[in-house]
């Protein structure tokens, strides 16, 4: 019992935290709301007040809202995907970017975008509509489903097996994706770039609320699932005999990961290491233990990601920081920080 | 209790088990014995459901075993597996709570507590329930998972089943025959245990009925006076023995040799 509320204690302060940042961005840019505060703005929109300037409203509601929203959003998700990614694996290296599932994402979401006007017209329209996060989707599944093929047997996962396919299918998204953008034309080019930088700069209520019901799903069928997690630690078998159904758990794992990280990918593009950074903070406070770091993971995905689109808008201003070169800077020093304490065991 | 006619079990085109009936009763301890590559382990492993391949007929309490459901079965019976995982990096109290993960979903319960902290007294791991598993010896790792099994099996239903497969590695003497009397006191309660054991004194102290397997068969069955004779023991492990009786249990004494 005193777990429990351990855990709701840490919950409750990373989301006040959370509301701190986000009121913190809220009101950090480079519009100038002649003199007045950004809260103050957001105070009237909320009052429906009429005397509003539209530029005003637009860049409260439609720019910074939205935009703070889907960071919260895409952070927590991409957080999420990794520790249970890191759970599947049993290693805490497992990431979407070092198995290439972000890869298999793009790469297929860079497919849709190119070639997509030539065979558009034959699908019918909801598909056309979710074309690239359909395709972004199914990339992710693809690639998870290849990592997991080759790099385990009998439930044990062999690590260099895992990290290296995960090189390869890179590799083969870097080529392709490269060939696209030698035959792309210019706009599609322009989408292209923002994919492999990665931006939360198109957010819009739309994305929103379609990336809301995605992390509801997911969320409703991961997050209990730490105790499984816990036990996996065990290995497959022993897993089984405290009565977790480990075949359903895995493909529960394979498949909404690969929804949530395509999901990501086909809104924001390639956001890398976030799946990586907060599972590796949480476990030097909770060690492995899944029943704090599943949840935890939740809010300090989105703290992070917040945090960092924050900066990434505000620390060139006017012009904007791609936010993927930001957490990808944090990303890399702690995936060698996890590589040199696990020299010895791999 | 559990039953289970003509298991076999290949790995590629190596018989590791040929056609092994067995049966074990209520309140039956069976120490499971032989020599190296003889097909203990994976007599365990396929009793436990762990193997999916080809169809076993394997009946747990009147049902066949696949039909039960994975997590009500867990409340039946445990396994204590032989390579236990060295990578965990959590609390010992968090690895013994495990066992307790069948009976509750998100929030631990008193009696789940209770069973946690009963059963890392009785293994002699309490002292150590805020280390780091990691951080644990060979032998200590062992306790911790023996508590972890047995508080898995703290419960109410009748006629519970437990799998030990070479339980005493790494253990000093005081707590094999800790973990032994752990062992015998849960089949005095009309349950049972399937134990792999190497030491044949032990076994033969402990046990009820000794199952001596070579080269994938049954080699005898029985009772430990019924089992070891030294004309069964010798021909079993290829080597000289003398048995003689123990001077305080009674029961009978191999010496090797």
């Amino acid at each position: 019992m005193r777990t429990q509320s351990k855990l709701y204690f840490y919950l409750t302060i990373s989301a006040v935290l959370l509301v701190i940042i986000a009121v913190w961005s809220l009101n950090t840019g480079v519009y100038d709301f002649g003199g007045r505060s950004a809260f103050e703005v957001l105070g009237k929109v909320i009052a429906g007040d009429t005397g509003l300037s539209l530029s005003d409203k637009y860049v409260i509601c439609d720019v910074r809202a939205s935009r703070i929203v889907m960071a919260i959003l895409i952070g927590s998700m991409l957080a999420v995907s990794g520790t249970s990614l890191q759970g599947l694996f049993k290693n805490p290296l497992a990431t979407g970017e070092a198995i290439g599932l972000t890869s298999g994402a793009t790469l297929l979401a860079a497919i849709a975008i190119v070639l997509g006007g030539h065979f558009k017209q034959y699908l019918p329209e909801m598909v056309q509509f979710s074309l690239v996060g359909i395709s972004a989707f199914l990339g992710a599944l693809l690639a998870m489903m290849l990592v997991y093929r080759i790099s385990t047997s009998g439930g044990k996962t062999n690590v260099v097996m895992m990290l290296l396919s995960g090189v390869a299918i890179t590799s083969i998204g870097f080529s392709i994706t490269g060939f696209l953008i030698y035959i792309s034309k210019d706009d599609q080019l322009r989408d292209l770039t923002f994919w492999n930088m990665g931006s939360l700069a198109a957010a819009t209520w739309t994305k929103n609320i379609i990336l809301t019901v995605v992390l509801v799903i997911s969320y409703i069928i991961l997050v209990p699932q730490g105790k499984a997690l816990n036990a996996m630690m065990l290995g497959e078998k022993d897993a089984e005999h405290l009565g977790i159904n480990v075949e359903r758990l895995k493909k529960q794992i394979v498949i909404i990961t690969s929804l949530m990280v395509g999901t990501c990918v086909a809104f924001s593009g390639t956001i890398g290491f976030v799946g990586l950074i907060v599972p590796y903070i949480l476990r030097l406070l909770f060690k492995s233990n899944y029943t704090f770091i599943l949840p935890l993971s939740t809010i300090c995905g989105s703290i992070l990601l917040l945090i960092a689109d924050t900066f990434s808008r505000s620390i060139v201003a006017p012009s904007e920081l791609p936010i993927g070169i930001l957490t990808s800077l944090i990303g890399g020093p702690i995936f060698i920080a996890i590589l040199l304490k696990f020299k010895k065991s791999l | 209790m559990i039953k289970a006619h003509h298991i076999s079990y290949r790995h590629k085109e190596f018989h590791i088990l040929d056609g092994i009936d067995i049966s074990v009763g209520y309140g039956e301890f069976l120490a499971i014995v032989g020599p190296n590559g003889a097909g203990k382990s994976s007599l365990l492993s396929v009793l436990a459901n762990e193997v999916k391949q080809g169809k076993q007929n394997i009946v747990f309490k009147d049902k066949p075993i696949t039909n039960w459901e994975v997590r009500e079965l867990s409340q039946h019976k445990a396994k204590f597996s032989q390579h236990n995982s060295n990578d965990i990096t959590l609390d010992v109290k968090d690895v013994v709570m495990m066992g307790r993960y069948p009976y509750f979903d998100a929030q631990p319960r008193k009696e789940d507590l209770e069973a946690m902290n009963n059963m890392m007294y009785e293994t002699d791991v309490f002292h150590l329930k805020d280390r780091e598993y990691n951080t644990l010896s060979g032998g200590e790792k062992q306790r911790v998972h023996l508590s972890r099994v047995m508080a898995q099996l703290q419960n109410d239903i009748a006629h519970k089943l437990l799998f030990l497969d070479e339980p005493l590695n790494n253990l000093d003497v005081k707590h094999q025959y800790k973990a032994l009397e752990i062992i015998k006191k849960f089949t005095q309660k009309a349950n049972s245990a399937i134990v792999v054991l190497h030491d044949l004194n032990l076994a033969a102290q402990f046990a009820d009925k000794i199952l001596l397997m070579k080269s994938g068969k049954v080699a005898a069955h029985g009772t430990p006076q019924e089992v070891f004779t030294a004309d069964t023991i010798s021909k079993a492990y290829n080597f000289p023995c003398t048995i003689c009786d123990h001077p305080i249990t009674n029961n009978p004494m191999i010496i090797f040799g």
